[in-house]
C-alpha cells in the first residue's frame, strides 16, 4: 500500500464530509437512558400493582372455600402484570445494554438490577398508593379487565363453587340484599350464619362465600371485602341504601374492613 | 500554531481533539493505525489486499465521522479496532462466506505462547505448527478466531478485547476458554489425519 497515496485518497474522500455533531451522540444517549429510566418506572408501577393485588389473595380463608394453597396461588397469580413486567425489565436490560458502557454488565447482573430495582420502587409507588390508583382506573377504562388484569374478579365469579363477587344495587332488609355480578346478573342474596360479615366503608364491590340456591339465589355465609375491582364495579348501579358499618344484617355485626385480621 | 506542534509525540485523545479543529492532522491518526488495521483485516477475513483495502478505507471514514463519539474513558486503540471489528463483521456477513484460510503472519513468540496455553507445543515442529495453526484458526467459528487473534496476535489485554468486541471481561475469558480448547481439538484432529 503507497502511504502517500492511501493517506490522500481518505482525505479527498474526508473533505466530503463532517463529524457527526456531538449534539447527534448526546441526544442518543440521553434517548437511551430515559427511555431505560421510563422502562424500569413503569415496571415499578406493574410491580406496585401485583403488591395491590396480591395484598387481597387472603390465603387465611382458604378452608373457607376448599382451595389448596397452590391452586389459590396459581388461580390468582396476576399473570398479565408479572409479563408486562418481564416486558419492561427487558426494555431495561435492552436500554442498558445499549449505553455506552452497557455492554461491560452481564445479562445477568442487568437484569438482577432491574428486578430488584422494580421491586424496590414498586413497594414505594404501592405505599403512595399507585397499585390501587391504577387498579381503579383501568378497571373503569380498560377492556378484558377482568380477564388479563385482574384475575381475582374471575377467581370470585364462580358461585358453583360458593365464591361470588359483586356490588350491592338494592336496600338491605337485614335478611337479603340484590347483588349485581361482573356481569350484571342480579342475585339475591340469602344472608345466613353467625360468622362475621364485613363491609367496606368505601362501598366497593363484596366477596361472598356460600352455597348457590338456584340461578339467582346466593346463600351466603361469609361477606368480604374486596379493594382490587373497585373501579370495575364503580359503573354498576350503586345501591340506594348501602349498609354501614356498625349495622347489624341477618344476625351478623357489618363490621370495617380494617377489624378483620385476614 | 498547528504547524509548530509535533504531532509524533502526541497522544491518539490528543490527536483526535485536534483532527476535531484541523481535518488535515486525520492523517497522523492514519499513519499510526493504517498498518495494525490491515493486517488486523487480513488476519481476520479472508479477503484479499485491495478488498482490505477497502474496508479500512470504510473503517477511517467511520472513525472520522464518529470522532464526537469518541469516550476518553477507553483507548483509542480500542475503539478503533471495535470500529474495525464491526466493520469487518459487516463484511462478512454481506459475503457470507467463510474464511478458508487467513492471512495470519505468526511471530515465533506467539506461537510459543499460544501453543504454551493449548498444551501443545512438545508435540510439534515449530515451524510445522505455524502453518497448522494458521489453518487451524481459519477452522474454528469466526467469534472464536477473532479472539485467539486478539489476544495472541494483536496482543490486547482482556479489558481491551473486552472493549472491541463489546462483551463482559466474564464473556471473554470464557469464549477465550472455549476457542482455545475448539483450537486444541481441530489441532490435534489434523495431526491423526
Amino acid at each position: 500500500m503507497e502511504n502517500n497515496t492511501f493517506n490522500q485518497e481518505i482525505l479527498e474522500k474526508l473533505k466530503e464530509i463532517k463529524p457527526t455533531a456531538r449534539w447527534h451522540f448526546l441526544l442518543r444517549n440521553y434517548a437511551i437512558w430515559i427511555s431505560g429510566v421510563l422502562a424500569l418506572l413503569i415496571g415499578a408501577a406493574a410491580v406496585s400493582v401485583i403488591i395491590y393485588l396480591s395484598s387481597y389473595n387472603d390465603f387465611a380463608i382458604r378452608q373457607d372455600i376448599n382451595k389448596s394453597l397452590g391452586e389459590m396461588l396459581l388461580l390468582t397469580l396476576p399473570y398479565f402484570w408479572l409479563i408486562f413486567l418481564s416486558l419492561f425489565v427487558f426494555i431495561v436490560y435492552y436500554n442498558l445494554k445499549h449505553t455506552k458502557t452497557g455492554y461491560r454488565y452481564s445479562i445477568g447482573l442487568i437484569i438482577t438490577g432491574a428486578v430488584v430495582a422494580s421491586i424496590f420502587l414498586g413497594a414505594i409507588f404501592f405505599a403512595a398508593g399507585l397499585g390501587q390508583e391504577l387498579d381503579e382506573v383501568l378497571g373503569q377504562n380498560a377492556p378484558l379487565y377482568c380477564a388479563m388484569m385482574n384475575p381475582h374478579v374471575d377467581f370470585w365469579s364462580n358461585p358453583e363453587e360458593g365464591r361470588l363477587i359483586g356490588m350491592i344495587a338494592s336496600q338491605v332488609d337485614g335478611e337479603s340484599f340484590i347483588l349485581i355480578d361482573k356481569n350484571r346478573h342480579e342475585w339475591v342474596i340469602q344472608v345466613k350464619g353467625n360468622d362475621f360479615i364485613a363491609m367496606p366503608l368505601s362501598g366497593g364491590p363484596l366477596r361472598l362465600i356460600g352455597q348457590k340456591k338456584s340461578d339467582d339465589i346466593f346463600e351466603v355465609f361469609k361477606i368480604l371485602p374486596m379493594m382490587p375491582g373497585h373501579g370495575f364495579f364503580k359503573k354498576f348501579k350503586a345501591a340506594p341504601h348501602s349498609p354501614v358499618p356498625g349495622q347489624f344484617m341477618g344476625g351478623a355485626r357489618i363490621i370495617e374492613s380494617t377489624e378483620l385480621n385476614f | 500554531m498547528i504547524e509548530n506542534i509535533d504531532f509524533e509525540q502526541k497522544t491518539d485523545e490528543e490527536l483526535v481533539s485536534i483532527v476535531l479543529e484541523n481535518q488535515s492532522i486525520f492523517s497522523h491518526l492514519v499513519n499510526r493505525y493504517k498498518d495494525k488495521l490491515l493486517r488486523y483485516i487480513r488476519r481476520i477475513s479472508n479477503v484479499g489486499l485491495e478488498e482490505a483495502e477497502d474496508i479500512l478505507q470504510n473503517i477511517f471514514i467511520k472513525v472520522y465521522l464518529n470522532l464526537n463519539d469518541f469516550d476518553n474513558s477507553l483507548k483509542f486503540s480500542s475503539w478503533v479496532y471495535r470500529i474495525a471489528h464491526n466493520e469487518v463483521i459487516d463484511n462478512y456477513r454481506k459475503r457470507k462466506a467463510r474464511p478458508q484460510l487467513l492471512d495470519i503472519d505468526i511471530k515465533d513468540s506467539q506461537i510459543k505462547e499460544l501453543a504454551g496455553d493449548t498444551n501443545i507445543l512438545e508435540e510439534f515442529v515449530r515451524q510445522e505448527l505455524k502453518q497448522e495453526i494458521s489453518v487451524a484458526i481459519s477452522q474454528i467459528d469466526i467469534k472464536y478466531q477473532e479472539i485467539i487473534i486478539l489476544k495472541y496476535i494483536e496482543e490486547k489485554d482482556y479489558q481491551e478485547i473486552s472493549d472491541i468486541i463489546k462483551k463482559p471481561l466474564g464473556t471473554v475469558a470464557s469464549r477465550m476458554n472455549k476457542a482455545k480448547a475448539e483450537l486444541k481439538k481441530v489441532l490435534l484432529v489434523s495431526r491423526k489425519l
